[in-house]
């Protein structure tokens, strides 16, 4: 396999082309509504069925905010480019050995979905060429750097309308584009790490979820381009490079198998079965249901049994047919490989089979809605992804879900439409420009891995999860406030992110500061610092109330001495016999008492103590 | 042919067609292979604009030991070419759109980074494909030129275009015309076009047709729609009423005002709410327009350019004022305020009305009257001969000078023309904006 990642990082530097903040906001003021039509562009060109059919009657309604200007409004020309968000982008170059251009030449790509008010992206080449070097002494190459406007923030459609919010266009966003020089799973989140840490190292980033997203690039051999857009979860792009490898490996399988058989498509009109299903009274199919539209199916000849998962797996052809059927804007579709059921009989089964004078190595789909003529277009969706099976994988574009899958979105886009953006004039990048930046280049994530290291005499492993997991600044502020690296370490890297394993938990610097506070001033062991996170986790509003609240606090050292002499009186007779030799068989016992609530070593000592005198407990020592 | 080793690149590639597929080497590894485009006037010495096959545009700055290679052409994709007119229905009379230049009718021009005018009808249907889809639109290029460049002598030839377009049978007509001046030639239609029997809707975009954002097909839209289905007879200007696409507003060409340098509702009607708007393709009138005449339209010129704006200011030379004076048979002060002036201008002021020059007074706060008697200055001003002209925009009264300079020879007639209502210009009645 090869696959190629697209980092796009969002800049904290401000908007690329106005004075607005980079931020993202709840506060919504007046909105506007706006029509978007195909244009000619460079060459006189009209694109005139989308000009006239899939644009017609569109509307769009923008959401402005404080993060709002005019020009994100399309009410005002840009202002020149950002310099800050540019040197950023030149800062990457550097750091990554890409050549700038010596003249840079803002484009603007057509985009009529709506998320820009322009209809276009604003977009620069900054620099070509260069290389990331990897742990591992591998290096991949990097095609383009570049610097663009990210779009607005889709809220929803109704009825005809899409309404965007305004506050994320316009923020400058840096898109980094590796070769297709990839080899695995791992090795792309490693790229992936690499290049997030690069661009944090810079100290302009958006920080937060959203704030990077990766397009990841997949072909296998015998595979075409596939294009996962939009990753989000760093941790999951293995998992979709790997996904979509055995994705492949499974329909190429499926398409010998197919090509083995002579399987064809039947017609992509359909066959209208309604009929047939008179008497379903529950499922998808009911009247009730597809509120009366027809029931269609679709001959597969040859698919039977191909369109369900191969054993082991859970990719198959069958989901590859409902997505196209879904894209359309049906609900799904059902084949015969998966039937009976959904309310469907074996009756029904035979019936169908008999319409379409199918065998039984064939299978069908079928497909309803209540709109014939939506029906009828999904089903010759069905039927021309049916017939890519037979040559393998079609190249397209694939969202992310979030357990690590991915689903059809659209076909490849084609070459994009770009033409200069000429209220921007050229930008030069002049040697001195360059020289400056040289001269202050922010430290490289390997080097401060190796000087975090050093200074806190921390392993190399635990560093590396610190930098590469976006937790170094969190880590610096913690350890300069005085507190333990390696308990931060420990903190940041695994008791955290164990306390709320699906996200979404992020304590402020100053809660994290109080925990670490109260597991090193004795008053709660450092063994209950998990569940002190757990408790805030779970909505305690301070590391006081989580500490209260597990019944953690107030457990003095005098307490736990009586826990012990407890546990060695109850167990006289063993420590008579073997003395010290009894300490492992006692501190589980004592262990359970106190956990997290006095610090494992004082517990042994204080039962070490007491075993050494010979089972008498404090109150004896203080009466001899 | 290649170079010659030992040659400046440079000269090569300067030399090179448009168009022509390169790969350049810089010697030190980076190669760059493209498509030569035309240099931006503001690019720096010696960059050579490439258009890479990612679809970008870079600048490379070329060096004397910079290595060319001529490649073949790439494929070229194909072309829609541009669209015929649409068949129109006959039996209804057509709206006729004058094409002037300016935004709505312009396309960028990639050499100078600005944009330029379209001249032809097939380019402007190339931009607006949908034009006559809801009627028969003729369309009649009169000039290519941005607005900035449109003079006073235009304007009787765009009159004389209208007043033939009726007499061909048109319902109503429509003038698209670049925004910056278009107030002054709505004015200018105003004074210059008489018993009209249908509506003249000028038109304009803040936002070029190449970009799909453009304003210009709705507002082109909205004013067609006006034009055909306007049930009135006199010069008005359509332009968005407010950020969104769907609602524009219908301006008297003597009260309109370009407001915004780059707003879509940069036009607003001064001292009244706009005559009415259009919305969902349906025309309201939420004032009084003057009715179709029945009679032939006709052009009531001519129009005598010799009169000049000057806007006042604190520290306006007396001197340099009186000399913008030189050689013009009238004035139109945009004065401070109530339409005052510094007291320092009495005195060429005297002069000039006293040799014959028609002093006007408007007040270029754009709002409210001028109005002589509230304080001394003006009564000074109004001793001295100076013509108030109440509401009238600066720029509007400018236009009725020229008007009225071309119908009388007298400067009495010419003050008497001012004062007088032609076209609907003056307000007796100013209402409070957003009054319950
Ligand atoms: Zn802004």
């Amino acid at each position: 396999m090869k696959a190629g990642l697209e980092v796009h990082q969002q800049l904290a530097t401000g908007k690329l082309f106005c004075a607005c903040p980079s931020e993202l906001t709840e506060e919504v003021g007046p909105t506007f509504v706006r029509r978007l039509r195909a244009t000619s562009g460079e060459n006189l060109r009209v694109d005139r069925a989308a000009s006239l059919q899939a644009e017609r009657g569109l509307r769009y309604r923008y959401e402005t905010g404080p993060a709002n200007c005019l020009v994100d409004m399309d009410e005002e020309p840009p202002h020149p480019m950002n310099e800050a968000a540019l040197d950023t982008a030149l800062t990457l170059a550097v750091l990554l050995d890409a050549r700038p251009v010596d003249e840079i030449a803002v484009m603007r790509k057509i985009v009529i979905d709506g998320s820009n008010t322009s209809g276009f992206q604003r977009t620069a080449l900054i620099a070509m060429g260069g290389h990331l070097d990897l742990a591992s002494g591998r290096s991949v190459s990097i095609q383009s750097i570049c610097l663009e406007e990210d779009a607005a923030r889709r809220m929803g459609e109704e009825s005809g309308e899409v309404t965007y919010r305004l506050d994320r266009l316009g923020i400058p966003l840096i898109e980094i584009a590796t070769g297709p020089d990839v080899r695995s799973g791992p090795e792309a989140r490693e790229v992936a790490e690499e290049i997030g840490a690069l661009l944090r190292a810079t100290r302009r980033v958006r920080r937060g979820i959203g704030t990077i997203r990766e397009d990841l690039n997949v072909s296998t051999d015998g595979g075409q381009r596939i294009e996962i857009k939009g990753v989000q979860e760093l941790r999951l792009v293995h998992e979709y490079v790997e996904g979509e490898v055995r994705r492949q490996e499974v329909l190429l399988a499926v398409r010998e198998a197919l090509r083995a058989r002579q399987a064809h498509v039947g017609d992509p009109g359909g066959v209208d079965v309604t009929a047939r299903f008179s008497d379903i009274v529950q499922g998808p199919l009911s009247a009730a249901s597809r509120h009366e539209g027809p029931i269609l199916a679709l001959a597969l000849p040859g698919f039977g049994g191909l369109l369900r998962s191969a054993p082991g797996s859970d990719e198959r052809l069958g989901r590859e047919l409902a997505d196209q059927a879904r894209a359309a804007g049906l609900r799904g579709l059902l084949h015969s490989d998966e039937l009976p059921n959904y309310g469907v009989t074996a009756d029904h089964v035979a019936a169908v089979r008999a319409d379409l004078g199918s065998g039984p190595d064939d299978a069908f789909a079928l497909l309803t809605d209540r709109s014939p003529e939506r029906a009828r277009g999904a089903l010759r969706r069905v039927a021309e992804r049916a017939a890519a099976a037979l040559d393998g994988i079609p190249g397209e574009t694939r969202d992310p879900l979030p357990d690590g899958r991915t689903r059809y979105s659209r076909p490849l886009p084609g070459g994009d439409r770009m033409y200069p953006e000429t209220d921007v004039p050229p930008i030069p990048v002049t040697p001195e420009r360059i020289a400056r930046i040289r001269a202050r280049l922010p430290e490289r994530p390997s080097a401060r891995l190796a000087r975090l290291a050093h200074d806190h005499g921390l392993g190399t492993e635990v560093v590396r999860q610190v930098v590469y997991g976006d937790l170094e600044d969190r880590f610096e502020e913690l350890t300069g406030r005085g507190h333990s690296p390696v308990l931060v370490a420990r903190l940041l890297t695994q008791e955290l992110p164990a306390a709320a394993p699906d996200g979404g938990f992020e304590p402020s610097p100053a809660t994290l500061d109080a925990l670490l506070g109260a597991a090193e001033s004795g008053r709660i062991a450092k063994e209950g610092i998990p569940t002190v996170l757990r408790g805030l986790a779970n909505g305690a509003p301070s590391v006081e109330a989580a500490i209260g609240a597990a019944g953690l606090g107030g457990f003095t050292a005098q307490d736990l001495d009586a826990v012990v002499a407890r546990v060695v009186d109850a167990n006289a007779e063993l420590v008579r016999r073997r003395g010290p030799e009894s300490f492992s068989a006692l501190m589980g016992d004592v262990m359970k008492e106190v956990r997290g609530r006095r610090d494992g070593r004082e517990v042994a000592e204080a039962l070490r103590r007491a075993i050494a005198r010979g089972g008498r407990g404090p109150d004896a020592v203080g009466a001899a | 042919m290649a170079a010659p080793e030992t040659s400046d690149p440079w000269d090569h590639l300067r030399a090179l067609p448009m168009g022509r597929r390169v790969e350049i080497s810089d010697g030190a590894g980076h190669t760059w292979t493209g498509t030569v485009v035309p240099r931006h006037e503001l690019s720096g010495d010696r960059i050579l604009p490439l258009k890479l096959d990612n679809g970008y545009n870079i600048g490379i700055l070329i060096e004397p030991g910079f290595r060319v290679r001529e490649l073949p052409p790439a494929p070229s994709p194909p072309t829609n070419g541009v669209s015929s007119p649409a068949p129109t229905p006959s039996g209804t009379s057509p709206v006729v759109l004058l094409t002037t230049g300016g935004t709505i009718a312009s396309r960028v021009d990639y050499t100078t980074g600005g944009v330029r005018p379209v001249r032809e009808e097939r380019e402007i249907l190339a931009f607006y494909p949908e034009l006559a889809h809801s009627g028969p639109v003729r369309i009649v290029p009169v000039f290519d030129r941005l607005s900035e460049n449109i003079v006073p002598a235009d304007w009787p030839i765009l009159a004389r275009h209208v007043v033939e377009s009726f007499a061909a049978g048109a319902r109503g007509v429509v003038v698209a015309h670049g925004t910056d001046t278009l107030g002054f030639t709505a004015a200018a239609l105003a004074f210059l076009l008489r018993d009209l029997p249908g509506p003249v809707v000028l038109v304009g975009a803040q936002r070029s047709p190449d970009r799909p954002s453009s304003d210009g097909s709705s507002n082109l839209d909205a004013a067609v729609t006006l034009a055909r289905d306007g049930r009135f007879g006199e010069v008005v200007v359509l332009m968005h009423a407010g950020l969104s696409d769907d609602r524009f507003a219908i301006h008297r060409a003597t009260w309109v005002r370009k407001m915004h340098s780059s707003r879509r509702d940069a036009f607003e009607s001064r001292n009244a709410p706009p005559l009415g708007r259009v919305e969902s393709g349906r025309v309201h009138l939420d004032q009084p327009a003057a009715p179709p005449a029945s009679g032939p339209p006709r052009v009531d010129g001519p129009l005598d350019d010799r009169a000049v704006l000057l806007w006042m200011y604190p520290g306006l030379d007396p001197t340099v004022a009186d000399r913008f004076v030189d050689g013009q048979r009238g004035v139109v002060l945009a004065g401070t305020g109530l339409g005052h002036t510094a007291a320092t201008h009495l005195d060429w002021i005297r002069r000039r009305v006293a040799a014959g020059t028609v002093v006007a007074m408007t007040t270029q706060c754009l709002g409210g009257n001028a109005d002589p008697y509230v304080y001394a200055t003006g009564r000074e001003l109004l001793e001295a001969g100076v013509t108030y002209l109440d509401d009238l925009l600066p720029e509007t009264a400018y236009v009725k000078m020229l008007w009225a300079l071309g119908h009388a020879p007298e400067p009495d007639g010419v003050r008497r023309l001012l004062r007088q209502s032609l076209a609907g210009e003056f307000l007796d009645r100013h209402r409070p904006a957003g009054a319950a």
